[in-house]
């Protein structure tokens, strides 16, 4: 066993928003931490800045070496869990222990399906219908004569 | 392939620390308390300067420092407002870490350099051109250097040859991050050359 644990309920890892998440922690640190803090938050990974939002963190003061404590979260309205090529929108339950570098996370799927969305790739080399050049050349410049 | 399974999302990109080319991170920092901890890490874009810079933090603050990091850049300009307001409230056992050299004006700069070699324990700057301050180091990338840093983020099972890995290097003339960033493309479209 690790130093530190998420349990989910039932092992369910699918959620749609306005569920109820429930779950244990449970710990067995060589020392005894200051306090641990377990947060429901969603992040983004991908190709730009990483994004976060906590929703909510539970914290327990003084957790001795040895213990466990059950836990429960509303999941919101969303953002919902999504994937495309450029960006993912990952919720998890995370467990971090101060002092420590330590960090566990359950990662979870939250929209109204219950698993994440995929997102269709979209060419970037595929021209839009009002980007084409008609016979008479570029649309836009088109636009801008008749308006000058 | 999923954002989150990108082996170069940036998250997995910026957990890749600075690897100095011939010399360690010790002896850097050894050079830095030679040189009273003012001095400038100098290399073009994509050389690893903020990583340097990041890292040096670390291992101060490991070592007891006090230290200030400072970001600027277009979204965060560095003012001669902002300038005065650090300067006023600047401890004198602080090290200023100050990313962005070249961003600001040069009476900004004449200010805070002259206010922190008075008033603070030390000023570390990353800029794109030596001169401006002594130079702690000049940040080189190579190809293997790009080599090196891809194996590690790509899962064992896979690699990418390093012909096009020595082609993406010319190609964004040594940047490493436009490097990373293109890779993040080509995987992201399964456009990778087989």
């Amino acid at each position: 066993m690790s130093d530190f644990e998420i349990d989910l309920h039932e092992d369910k890892t699918s959620y749609t928003p306005g569920e109820t998440l429930r779950g244990a922690v449970r710990w067995n640190s060589q020392t005894s931490p200051r306090r641990l803090d377990l947060s429901l938050l969603w992040y983004t990974s991908g190709k730009g800045t990483r994004d976060v939002g906590v929703i909510e963190t539970i914290g327990i003061d003084n957790p001795g070496a040895l213990g466990s404590q059950e836990f429960a979260f509303t999941l919101p309205d969303g953002p919902y869990s999504f994937s495309g090529t450029l960006i993912s929108l990952v919720w998890a339950v995370e467990l971090t222990c101060t002092p420590g570098a330590e960090t566990v996370r359950r990662e979870i799927a939250v929209s109204p399906t219950g698993r994440e969305i995929v997102l269709d790739h979209v060419p970037s080399q595929r021209r839009l219908p009002w980007t084409d050049k008609g016979p008479g050349g570029n649309p836009l410049e088109s636009i801008l004569s008749v308006r000058r | 392939m999923r954002a989150r399974d990108n082996p170069f999302a940036v998250e997995r990109v910026h957990a890749v620390r600075y690897r100095p080319l011939g010399e360690t991170l010790e002896q850097i920092l050894t050079r830095l308390d030679r040189m009273n901890y003012r001095g400038a890490i100098v290399g073009p874009e994509g050389s690893g300067k903020t990583t340097l810079l990041e890292d040096l933090q670390s291992a101060l603050e490991a070592r007891g420092f006090s230290t200030r990091m400072i970001f600027v850049n277009d979204a965060h300009p560095f003012d001669g407002t902002t300038c005065r307001r650090l300067l006023s409230e600047l401890p004198s056992d602080e090290i200023v870490l100050f990313d962005g050299a070249d961003a600001i004006s040069p009476s900004c700069w004449r200010l805070l350099r002259h206010r922190t070699i008075q008033h603070a324990r030390g000023l570390i700057v990353t800029t794109h051109r030596r001169g401006r301050f002594p130079t702690l180091i000049d940040c080189q990338t190579t190809p293997q250097l790009l080599q090196e840093i891809v194996a590690d983020l790509l899962p064992r099972d896979q690699a990418i040859s390093p012909d096009l890995l020595t082609r993406l290097f010319a190609e964004h003339k040594g940047n490493l991050r436009d490097c990373l960033r293109h890779l993040y493309d080509l995987l992201a479209t399964d456009a990778l050359p087989a």
